[in-house]
């Protein structure tokens, strides 16, 4: 019999997990009765300050998002090819491409067409040429946000918050003439509490990983996180995190991982691999479970609401694409700690160049600080065409016998 | 007796060694698109040139692209493998480049052999033996003959793409421009030597230095690669089954921890 190498018992994603689907099916289609109802539908890019437009009674919906999904459920080739067809390069971020191919053949799938097209350049470098094409191709207003880079912990606080602050005024200003929409300062500050009783469920969630067994796997803050990302300051969301910290928790009580015999602990340092997050899978069933990422983090941020706009503008830009590597490599290195990681992969993003050129320093920090061996590969997030399945389970194998005997 | 089955992208190979790791007999066979029926080929041959039957076999390992098609009492990965055959063949070796089919890979080992740290080659294929492959079918000579040729080059073209496909174009209007067929092959052994060198500089040349793989026979790609690193290599006298013998190692470690 062929015994394809480790195969250690069963692994399972949890329960709150496999609602996130429906969620996310809900939110894309009550987008589409706020359309009808008349109400402007914004695209943001995602670390735009969607409590913002919420508090506008505006409906905001995130392409990123969109294209992981698509590219999760297998669709996203038609948008991709799409793109292709009208000349975008496939050397072009597969997010980016995928919306474009969207934009310019009917938005007739689930995300609904935009009245208004909101970024901050905040992460990505990529965003403002992306909005402009779509402002041109399709017409619709645009604004532009501009979020300087955190070099220290101090901007948080001085004239570049302030500036930040400024455009989030600007924002509303806008959005108020542009829509005859009224600003709530009442309702903006409900929502920010809503939206920080999210993530503070999620970061406590987080938190709980650092058990073994590890009770969240890679699969499931794969997908948990999604709540996070588009429907900050929703009642759903918060229900959402309930139940999921709820289920964790009994899972820590009586000592249940992700995988039954939990032999390595791993960080994935990247955005997941949408159209193969089997690929999840094939580790956990060699006894490799994910306890860590920096994605997951990405969305979480504690608001104070006595403060709105200001710590609504410090989430903005305390982002970790946005923050100094310093900062970055702080956090990184407490959580090898906390997370009590065994080894790490490394996944060299093609279409995020924000993500993955600083992925050395990363990886030196691992060798040089930690000792702790790594696995870097190529792929791309959400272009299953960049993906070579073979060559890159042929990595992990051996990643996970290097594992096995040091 | 125990048998080594690398199945690898390009090649099937498999090694029958005895109790004390003497490699008693080997077979090289082309993997096809069908690893399993180039793996029961290269079982068949291997077991016809030692003149043993299956039945003697005590213990089987497979590793390579195919590993988990291959009827073998365990799979292990081609890093291990290959540590494991050059430290029985070179102890003294701690940085193996090894340059297959379609991947190279550059392996450092510790004095016991076992794997510190590894890189392999990206999804692309320009730093492989199907690079090599591809061109020698453009240029009409056969993979055997690149070697010597590559010594009777006097000025090596300079090949500045890494992708296989516009190489292919790149030697296509060197050869049209008038250059030798022989530099136009010295040109793409020092194009692909110069990615390994890139790739394998991660983690570190220390010595002993080995090279293996099937693309390690031709002579004239060692050549490039060894002046490139400025260190002399040690290889297998059949550098392309050092993985398949680590392999058939790997079985007897297998077979002692069984009984």
């Amino acid at each position: 019999m062929v015994n394809t190498s480790a195969q250690t018992g069963r692994s399972r994603v949890l329960q709150a997990t496999r609602k996130t689907g429906e969620l996310i099916m809900d939110y894309f289609s009550k987008a589409w009765d706020a359309k009808a109802q008349g109400k402007p539908i914004a695209w943001i890019t995602v670390f735009t300050p969607v409590e913002l437009l919420r508090a506008l009674d505006i409906y905001p919906v995130a392409p990123e998002h969109f294209a992981a999904m698509c590219s999760a459920r297998g669709v996203i080739l038609d948008y991709l090819e799409e793109a292709e067809r009208k000349g975008y390069s496939q050397n072009l971020c597969s997010y980016s491409r995928g919306n474009l191919g969207y934009a310019l053949s009917g938005m007739s799938g689930l995300m609904p067409s935009p009245d208004i097209l909101v970024t901050f350049r905040n992460s990505c470098d990529v965003y403002v040429k992306w909005w402009q094409s779509l402002h041109v191709h399709l017409g619709t207003p645009l604004f532009v946000g501009e979020s300087p880079y955190v070099l220290t912990v101090d901007d948080l606080d001085n004239y570049v918050l302030d500036y930040v602050v400024k455009q989030l005024e600007q924002l509303v200003n806008i959005a108020e003439k542009r829509f005859g929409l009224r600003f709530d300062m009442e309702r903006f500050v409900n929502i920010l509490k809503l939206s920080d009783r999210a993530s503070e469920l999620w970061l406590e969630t987080l938190k709980l990983r650092r058990f073994r067994p590890c009770p969240l796997g890679g699969r499931d803050s794969a997908s948990d996180i999604f709540p996070l990302v588009v429907m900050q300051g929703k009642e759903e969301a918060i229900e959402f995190y309930e139940e999921l910290i709820g289920e964790v928790k009994e899972k820590v009580a009586k000592a249940e991982g992700t995988i039954e015999n939990e032999r390595f602990r791993l960080l994935f340092d990247g955005i997941w691999l949408w159209y193969a997050l089997d690929l999840i899978k094939y580790f956990e069933d060699r006894g490799a479970v994910f306890v860590y990422e920096p994605y997951s983090e990405a969305w979480a941020y504690r608001l104070d609401a006595s403060k709105p706009l200001e710590s609504l503008a410090r989430k903005v830009l305390a982002n970790g694409l946005n923050l100094d590597i310093d900062l970055r490599i702080e956090r990184f290195s407490e959580s090898i700690k906390e997370f009590q990681i065994d080894g790490a992969v490394l996944f060299s993003n093609r279409s995020c160049k924000s993500w993955s050129v600083p992925q050395q320093v990363t990886a030196d920090i691992l060798t040089k600080e930690f000792n702790i061996p790594h696995l870097l590969f190529e792929a791309d997030m959400a272009d299953p065409r960049q993906y070579a399945e073979a060559q890159i389970k042929n990595r992990i194998d051996a990643f996970l016998e290097v594992l096995g005997e040091s | 007796m125990y048998l080594g089955i690398d199945s690898g992208a390009s090649a099937t190979k498999a090694v029958i060694i005895n109790e004390d790791g003497q490699i008693v007999a080997y077979a090289i066979v082309p993997s096809g698109i069908n690893f399993k029926v180039s793996s029961e080929d290269a079982l068949r041959k291997v077991l016809e040139s030692s003149g043993l039957g299956s039945k003697d076999i005590s213990y089987a390992v497979s590793t390579g692209y195919g590993r988990a098609l291959v009827n073998a009492k365990h799979v292990s990965s081609e890093i291990t493998c290959i540590s494991r055959g050059i430290h029985k063949l070179f102890p003294l070796v701690r940085t193996i480049v090894d340059v297959g089919g379609q991947d190279s890979k550059a392996v450092r080992v510790d004095e016991s052999g076992r794997v510190l740290d590894f890189v392999m080659n990206d999804k692309c294929a320009a730093g492989t033996g199907r690079f090599l492959e591809v061109m020698s079918s453009i240029l009409g000579k056969p993979i055997e003959e690149l070697s010597k040729l590559h010594f009777e080059s006097s000025k090596p073209v300079k090949i500045s793409s890494t992708c296989t496909v516009f190489a292919e174009s790149e030697v296509i209007s060197h050869i049209s421009q008038g250059s030798a067929i022989e530099d136009a092959i010295a040109g793409l052994h020092e194009a692909i030597a110069e990615r390994i060198y890139n790739m394998s500089s991660r983690i570190g040349f220390e010595k002993d230095i080995a090279f293996t793989g099937g693309v390690a026979k031709n002579q004239g790609f060692v050549d490039a690669l060894s002046k490139k690193i400025g260190l002399t290599p040690v290889l297998p006298k059949e550098p392309q089954i050092t993985c398949a013998f680590g392999a058939a190692l790997a079985a007897i470690k297998k077979q002692k921890e069984n009984v």
